[in-house]
Order: C-alpha cells, then sequence, then structure tokens
C-alpha cells in the first residue's frame, strides 16, 4: 500500500509530502466488579499522508501549503489519486510562510525492547487485570469497575525528503472506579493508569492506594470554610499542574505571541520558591516527523533553555527542531512531605476534574477528597473547590523530596502552592 | 439535497453478509457494524491556515458483534475481503474468545433482536465539499480580520469551521439499516492579553446540514471582541452560593453534566448511579422538563439509529421536576430488563458502545429575560462555559464559566469576574430554578467524553434559566 501511495504522489508531485503508516492491534478487558462484561480486539492499519505545495504570495515572498487525509488499505489505485490530488488542492489554500520538512533520518524499523514487547497483546491484557484484582479483596472498599487496553503500534514515517524510520512500541492502559460503601457512605473515586512496561506491581500498588483513598473519601466531611489556603497537589496531578511550563515553552504558543517565555530568561519571579529543573522526556524514538527524539532540558534553575514543539513553528523561531513530547521529569524536591504539609495546607488529592489553563495560568476543579492540615490535626475534606493561579504563584512552589512516578511524570511528589482561593462546601 | 450513499459500503454489502453468514455458523448471534466517515477541519489565526483530516473521526471500518455461548465480544478491523473472512472468524473463535478464559464471567444467552429495516440520508442545503476548501478558508479569514477590526487590543482571533459526513451500516440476523449524516460546526474566538494572561472568548454555530451555518458566525462578532476586552479588567470572585441567571449554553452544560451523564444506565448496572433509586421522585424544580434523544432535536447528535442498530429516540428524562427514567445502550438495557433508547454510541468503529448522550436540553418556560435579571438583588449572569465533569454517583457537577457578570439590585454592573468554577450538589441546584426563558438553544460544537476518553459528538441547550448555584 506504501509503493501504491508513493507512485500516486509521485504523478501528483506535490512540493513535498510525508506519509504515516500506522498498524495498531489491541486486546481490550472490561470488568464490572471482577467479572468480565466485555472483551474485545482491534486489527487496524491507517496511512495519513500529508501533502505540502509551494507557492509565491502576492510579494514574491515563498509559501509552504498542507493538508492531511487517511487512507485505508486495500483502496483503489484510482481512489488513492483522487483522494491525494484533492489534498493537493485544500493544501494550494492553505499557505503559511516556507518550512523545510525535517532533516532526513534513515533507521530500520526499531523493535520494541521493553518486557511487553515478548508478549501477545492478550497476555499483557490479562495479567494486568489479574494485577489490578490482586489486591481487591476487601468487603468495604472494593474495585467497582475496570477497563484494560494492551495496545502495540508498529509505525513507519516516510518524507520526500529521505525519512523512513520505523519502531514498535507497546502500552497497557486503563482506569478503574474504587467504591467504599459503608453504614452511612457510599462514595467512588477514579483513577487511569498508563504502563511501558509489565509492571504488575505498580498497577497493584496503585489499586492498593486508590483504595485507602476511597475509604478516606468514605470518611470525608463536607463544611470545608471558604478562603485563601497553601494548596498541596501531588501524584497524577503533577504532570497537568507542570503543563503550563511546558505549554507556554512551545513554539506553538511562542510563535503567535500568546507566550512571553524567552531562552535565558527565568520562567518565574524570584520568591521564595525554588528554581524549577524540568527536563523533557522521549516517549517514543521518533517524533511525527521523523525527528530522533532526545531527552531535552527544557528549564535549569529557573531559566528557559529549550523550546520545543511542531516543526513549522520550530523553523519559523530558528529553532532546531525538536519533536513533541508527553512526558517530563522535575529534579527539584528538597522538603520532606511532613514538613511540606507543616503549617495550615489542604492537601487535595482528587477533583472531579482538574484543569490547568496554559493560556491563564488558572488551575483547579471541585474537590473530591482533601486533607485539611490544621493545627497539628488532619481532617479529611470532600466538597468545594480550588481556583487558583500559577501567574500569581510563580516563584513561591517548593517541593517534596520523595518521588513519584508515571507514564508521563518523574519528579517530587507533591508541591505546595501559596495563596490560593478555594470555595468552601 | 440528500446524502449520497457511501461507494465504498455498498461495495461492502455483499461480503458483508458473507461475513455474518459465517459467523452466525459459529456463533448464536453476530452482528456488523460498518463506517465510512470523512472529518475535515479548517482553522484560521495569527498561528497560521491549517485544513485537513485527522485520524480520530474518519476513516473507514468494522465492528464485529458475536455472543459466543457465555457473553458478547467484540473485533473492530478495517480491512475487508472474501479472502479475509476465514481469518477474522478463526481470529474471534481462536484468540478473543479464549482471552476471557480465567475471568469468572455472568453468562446469559444472546436475547433476540427485533427485526429492523431503515434507510435514511440527511438533508443539506450546501455541502462543505459544494462550497470548496478556498471558499471555506476565505469566509474563516474574513470573519477573523473582521473580528481583529473590533479592537485594537485584541492580539488575535481565531476562525474555525468542521464538518463530518459519516455512513454507516449495521447488518445482523434481524437488521438491516443504512444512514448518511453529517454535522457541521464553526467557531470563532477573540484573545487579548494582560500581564501574561491570554484571555479568551468564544462563540459557536452548530447542525446537522450543510456549510450554511457559517452564515451564523458574522452576527456574533462584536460581541465577541467586546466580551475579551471586558475580561481584561476581569476580576476573582468572592466564593460563594449567589442567584444566578444562566445563559443557553450553560443551562445545557448543566442539562448534561448533571441528568445528562447522571442518567446513563450503564451506570445503572454498574451501581454508580444515585439516579437509580430516585426514578419517579421530584429531583428538580417542577419548571424543569428534559429530553435527549437522536430524534430529539436537529443537531450535530442526530441520526437515524445507533452503533448498536437502535432506532433514535427522544427520551423524557424528567418531567415537570420528576426523574422519569434514564438513557441506555443495548447491553445494558439487556442487564436491566429495559428497551434500549438508541444511546449506544461509539466514539469510532475502533471502540467499544456505551450509553452516550446525543442532543440533550431543557425545555423553556414562560418567563422573560429582563424579568429574570430584574429580581436578583446579588448576584451574577453566567456565559461562556468551557467544560464540565460529571460525578453521577454523588451527584456532585463542576462546569469551568468564563465569564460571570456582575447583578445588583436588578441591573447588570458593568463588572465582570472570570475564570469561575461552578460546582454543588445537582438536586440543589435544579430544585433551585424558579425562572426561565420560553426560547431554547441548542449548541453542539463540543464532544462529550466518559471519563477522559471515548469522544462523541453531542449538542445540550437549554433556555436561560434563573437558579441558586456555589461559583468559586
Amino acid at each position: 500500500m506504501t509503493e501504491k501511495i508513493k507512485a500516486a504522489l509521485t504523478s501528483l508531485s506535490p512540493a513535498a509530502w510525508k506519509i504515516r503508516d500506522e498498524a495498531t492491534e489491541s486486546a481490550e478487558l472490561f470488568f464490572i466488579r471482577q467479572i468480565l462484561d466485555m472483551k474485545r480486539m482491534t486489527d487496524v492499519r491507517e496511512y495519513t499522508v500529508t501533502v505540502y505545495v509551494d507557492k509565491t504570495d502576492g510579494e514574491g515572498k515563498k509559501m509552504r501549503g498542507s493538508s492531511s487525509v487517511t487512507l485505508n488499505p486495500g483502496t483503489s489505485d484510482g481512489e488513492i489519486r483522487e483522494v491525494l490530488a484533492s489534498a493537493i488542492s485544500a493544501a494550494g489554500y492553505a499557505l503559511n510562510p516556507y518550512f523545510d520538512l525535517a532533516d532526513p533520518t534513515t533507521s530500520p524499523v526499531l523493535p520494541d525492547s521493553s518486557d511487553l514487547g515478548a508478549l501477545s497483546v492478550e497476555e499483557i491484557a490479562k495479567k494486568m487485570a489479574n494485577a489490578l484484582f490482586s489486591v481487591d479483596t476487601a468487603a468495604d472498599a472494593f474495585v467497582n469497575s475496570a477497563e484494560v487496553f494492551a495496545i502495540r503500534k508498529t509505525v513507519r514515517i516516510l518524507t520526500s525528503a529521505g525519512t523512513d524510520v520505523g519502531y514498535v512500541s507497546s502500552t497497557v492502559d486503563g482506569e478503574f472506579i474504587s467504591q467504599c460503601k459503608t453504614d452511612s457512605a457510599d462514595v467512588e473515586t477514579y483513577d487511569s493508569f498508563s504502563y511501558r512496561s509489565l509492571d504488575t506491581a505498580g498497577l497493584a500498588r496503585a489499586v492498593a492506594n486508590a483504595l485507602e483513598r476511597v475509604r478516606d473519601r468514605a470518611l470525608a466531611r463536607t463544611g470545608l470554610p471558604g478562603g485563601t489556603y497553601d494548596v498541596v497537589l501531588s501524584d497524577g496531578l503533577m504532570r497537568s499542574l507542570f503543563s503550563f511550563y511546558t505549554d507556554r515553552a512551545n513554539v506553538a504558543m511562542i510563535y503567535p505571541g500568546y507566550s512571553e517565555y524567552k531562552i535565558g530568561e527565568p520562567v518565574d519571579r524570584t520568591g521564595k520558591g525554588e528554581q524549577i529543573d524540568l527536563t523533557l522526556v522521549p516517549t517514543e524514538p521518533f517524533s511525527g516527523d521523523g525527528i530522533p527524539m532526545i531527552r531535552r532540558k527544557m528549564i535549569d534553575g529557573g531559566k528557559l533553555t529549550s523550546y520545543h514543539g511542531p516543526l513549522p513553528f520550530c523553523r519559523y523561531l530558528g529553532v532546531e527542531p525538536t519533536g513533541d513530547y508527553t512526558a517530563i521529569e522535575l529534579d527539584n524536591g528538597s522538603l520532606p512531605m511532613a514538613e511540606l504539609t507543616a503549617g495550615k495546607c489542604l492537601h487535595v488529592v482528587a477533583f472531579s476534574d482538574f484543569l490547568t489553563d496554559e493560556m491563564t495560568g488558572h488551575f483547579g476543579g471541585e474537590i473530591r477528597l482533601a486533607y485539611l492540615y490544621e493545627n497539628g490535626k488532619v481532617t479529611k475534606i470532600t466538597g468545594g473547590s480550588v481556583n487558583g493561579s500559577l501567574l500569581d504563584a510563580s516563584g513561591e512552589l517548593v517541593f517534596s523530596k520523595e518521588r513519584y512516578s508515571d507514564a508521563t511524570y518523574s519528579g517530587p511528589r507533591a508541591v505546595r502552592i501559596p495563596g490560593v482561593s478555594v470555595a468552601g462546601a | 439535497m440528500h446524502l449520497d450513499d457511501s461507494a465504498f459500503l455498498s461495495e461492502c454489502k455483499p461480503t458483508l453478509r458473507r461475513l455474518l453468514s459465517a459467523l452466525t455458523e459459529r456463533f448464536s448471534y453476530a452482528s456488523v457494524l460498518a463506517a465510512d466517515a470523512n472529518c475535515k477541519s479548517y482553522h484560521v489565526s495569527r498561528s497560521g491556515v491549517f485544513c485537513g483530516e485527522g485520524t480520530r473521526f474518519s476513516g473507514r471500518g468494522f465492528v464485529i458483534r458475536v455472543h459466543d455461548g457465555k457473553g458478547y465480544a467484540e473485533y473492530s478491523f478495517n480491512e475487508l475481503s472474501d479472502g479475509r473472512i476465514p481469518g477474522i472468524v478463526s481470529l474471534i473463535a481462536e484468540r478473543l474468545v479464549p482471552m476471557g478464559e480465567g475471568f469468572p464471567i455472568d453468562a446469559f444467552t444472546a436475547p433476540p433482536e427485533s427485526p429492523a429495516r431503515l434507510s435514511a440520508s440527511a438533508e443539506v442545503a450546501l455541502h462543505p465539499a459544494a462550497l470548496g476548501d478556498e471558499k471555506i478558508l476565505s469566509r474563516l479569514s474574513k470573519l477573523r480580520e473582521k473580528i481583529l477590526s473590533e479592537d485594537e487590543r485584541l492580539v488575535d482571533a481565531t476562525a474555525y469551521a468542521s464538518f463530518r459526513e459519516y455512513h454507516e451500516y449495521y447488518l445482523s440476523d434481524a437488521r438491516e439499516m443504512e444512514q448518511n449524516e453529517i454535522w457541521t460546526e464553526g467557531m470563532i474566538a477573540a484573545l487579548a492579553l494582560k500581564d501574561g494572561e491570554v484571555k479568551e472568548y468564544f462563540d459557536t454555530v452548530s447542525g446537522n446540514g450543510g456549510i450554511e451555518i457559517l452564515d451564523g458566525l458574522e452576527e456574533k462578532i462584536p460581541y465577541v471582541a467586546r466580551s475579551v476586552v471586558e475580561l481584561l479588567t476581569a476580576e476573582p470572585i468572592e466564593p460563594g452560593e449567589y442567584d444566578c441567571i444562566v445563559a443557553p449554553d450553560l443551562s445545557g452544560m448543566i442539562a448534561h453534566e448533571a441528568f445528562g451523564h447522571g442518567v446513563e444506565m450503564d451506570m445503572f448496572v454498574k451501581d454508580r448511579a444515585l439516579a437509580r433509586s430516585y426514578i419517579g421522585q421530584q429531583i428538580a424544580s417542577p419548571l424543569v422538563t428534559m429530553h435527549d434523544g437522536g430524534a430529539a432535536a436537529s443537531q450535530t447528535a442526530t441520526f437515524a439509529f445507533d452503533n448498536e442498530g437502535t432506532p433514535a429516540g427522544d427520551t423524557l428524562v424528567i418531567d415537570r421536576g420528576i426523574l422519569v427514567r434514564g438513557i441506555c445502550d443495548a447491553l445494558s438495557a439487556r442487564a436491566l430488563g429495559v428497551e434500549p433508547t438508541g444511546n449506544g454510541r461509539r466514539e469510532s468503529y475502533k471502540r467499544k458502545a456505551y450509553t452516550r448522550m446525543t442532543n440533550t436540553f431543557f425545555e423553556g418556560g414562560t418567563d422573560s429575560l429582563e424579568d429574570m435579571i430584574s429580581s436578583i438583588n446579588y448576584g451574577f449572569f453566567l456565559e461562556n462555559p468551557s467544560s464540565g465533569m460529571e460525578d453521577p454517583k454523588n451527584w456532585g457537577i463542576q462546569c469551568i464559566v468564563n465569564v460571570a457578570r456582575e447583578i445588583k439590585d436588578g441591573k447588570l454592573t458593568g463588572r465582570v469576574f472570570s475564570p469561575i468554577i461552578l460546582s454543588g450538589y445537582v438536586p440543589d441546584l435544579l430544585k433551585s430554578i424558579s425562572m426561565m426563558t420560553p426560547t431554547v438553544k441548542l449548541a453542539g460544537s463540543g464532544y462529550c467524553g466518559k471519563g477522559y476518553k471515548e469522544y462523541v459528538k453531542v449538542s445540550d441547550g437549554g433556555p436561560y434559566l434563573k437558579a441558586r448555584i456555589r461559583l468559586g
């Protein structure tokens, strides 16, 4: 099929092109309590073709337009040509300043070297499902429902500039609902997971922690007074919070002027907190443009050291093309958790939906479970909402010494943010 | 004009019938859903001009559902030929079915499927392909220029359009159904910058017709531009409970999050919905009547049948404050012993079907907006929500709202507060609804997730309404 597409592209001769050939197989298990409710498998292959058209504008400036289409295996030669011709026509109207494709890179298809790579997707799904339920043994707090997705992708990226790279990657993702039912309460919490290895112990630990947390939610009381609090966020919320920094350093926000971050300049004001040290971490060997992905220091001692993001904007800003990142490492953290939560603070561990807005710097959501630390006492709280601003808290963040890792984050387990507005319940 | 049938699906039909025949030789029940979808979007902003398809909502493929003697299993794939049929049947029998071994199963026999034959094609006044990429992008560029001309303080404006034309063919021993549908949407947004914060205000148009809906965007420009400039001086709100007037975009989100998600009956099966024990009881003000259905309105979630072959419906969820019933996919309906409502939907042929909303809205009332604002001593006029989240278990609700306009002594003061987190206990909120305007507006430019995945196109709406709400 790739050869058919290339033949059509050769005859239609756009200025440049890119083909992403992605084959995905998955095994999926869906449970209600520990009862298997549904099982699924998928086997899908798609070819995403991006075509580029070059023109000059009225002032003689070189422009490049692009447009993408998706093709299925088995599509006839005639239809391939028709679809690509339509994309070339569309690209001719979606003109932007010219940019070069990524420098050519060639590589054989890199195998999946993780421990998932040696197993079938069904084996992965079954092993992780068994791990999930291995700690689900209590009557009062239990797994209400769960979904497990074992996914294997085989990706090949080719461009007219000479790139030909590929790789195989496997992940196991999913979600589970923990429920606690007592005489006086019936509550639940939501958790998701994502692993790039067969981390059965890690998943079992995550479920065990979630079951403890849902017990706390059953004991939590409403009645939190509204006001201004130091708020502590931790664990799975850390990546979402720090998306503010990664998004603000993304060339997609720098280019149009939405973000004022500059290389060599501080990302935060000077304050009582720690200066941030943040590294971008690749999750695949190649980006969608075929760029070899590497670890990239983005913030060093509080100063921006690297932009990152989509290829065209990197080119426009004169920045080395980086590819797109989803995972980060933070090197901060000096306070033990006991000191981080000293004095009065609100440690929120579960929200209805925790959101960080990269445009305004606001973060927050409705509280499903929090621990109020005050006068040496810890009270379990539910209800109310947090509405904070990372711009207001700039330079004031302090981090825990203890560490936490998941598929997209490795760094301090927790951060304390001063002066956050909390609505009571 | 009516949408044409998909040539691809028409060519597939004989092979699909042979596939079904091979499956029913092996399994007590089988069905196939075949899909052919094209989703294209257009975007103009300071970042540039973009036009193209996305893989999430475009593509051609198939999903088989079989009953293996104990329960259901599904296989999604996108390469079909007569030569592949034996391999597909073998994969299901030899890999998919055995995957369930070792796990406890509540075995059941497949219920009979009621016969159905249906063929439906949506009507389109102006198909996006007929207008063409050049003219669509040109219209969006002109809208963007017009927005920017409104106020020199704007740092950017964006104009966006998207459509999804989809064709589906459902085949089982009892049913043969096909539909050709389309939804279209447009959006304009204005952006302004202050002290590192990018303020944004947007408005949308949407429907289940053609690109003619973009005609409705131009009249929204002055309000969008004015609103984002007002956000430059927005203040943080003092958290508390307030009398609020809620604009239709937010009343729709409340309907969606509170008693849309709250009554998805796959949550009844899982003991995750408090609503199950409140059927027949008063859970809202007597002013509140709420519907959901693919046939309940003409919007982006209008279709003839759902992804399980159940004809679309119009479900009366709340009737004058009384919770009547929920919405239900076919598998949950079997488990609960009820009829499905046409709400079994998949993100695409690649994903599982869940109970999902469609077009969800409150009916209107009889009050005027002027009377509603005049009735408030101190409170807020809320508009422009960006996201929401459900809590069917404990009836919580969370909406992120962009704009709260202060009302004092029955008048808007001009002060604006932003951003706002609306939260609270759903029955308290719904029981506090005391006034509603007659006109109902629906908007379908968003997507709904089941948690954080499985995105489906939905619309929601309602009238302006007055309620007591916790804001923070």
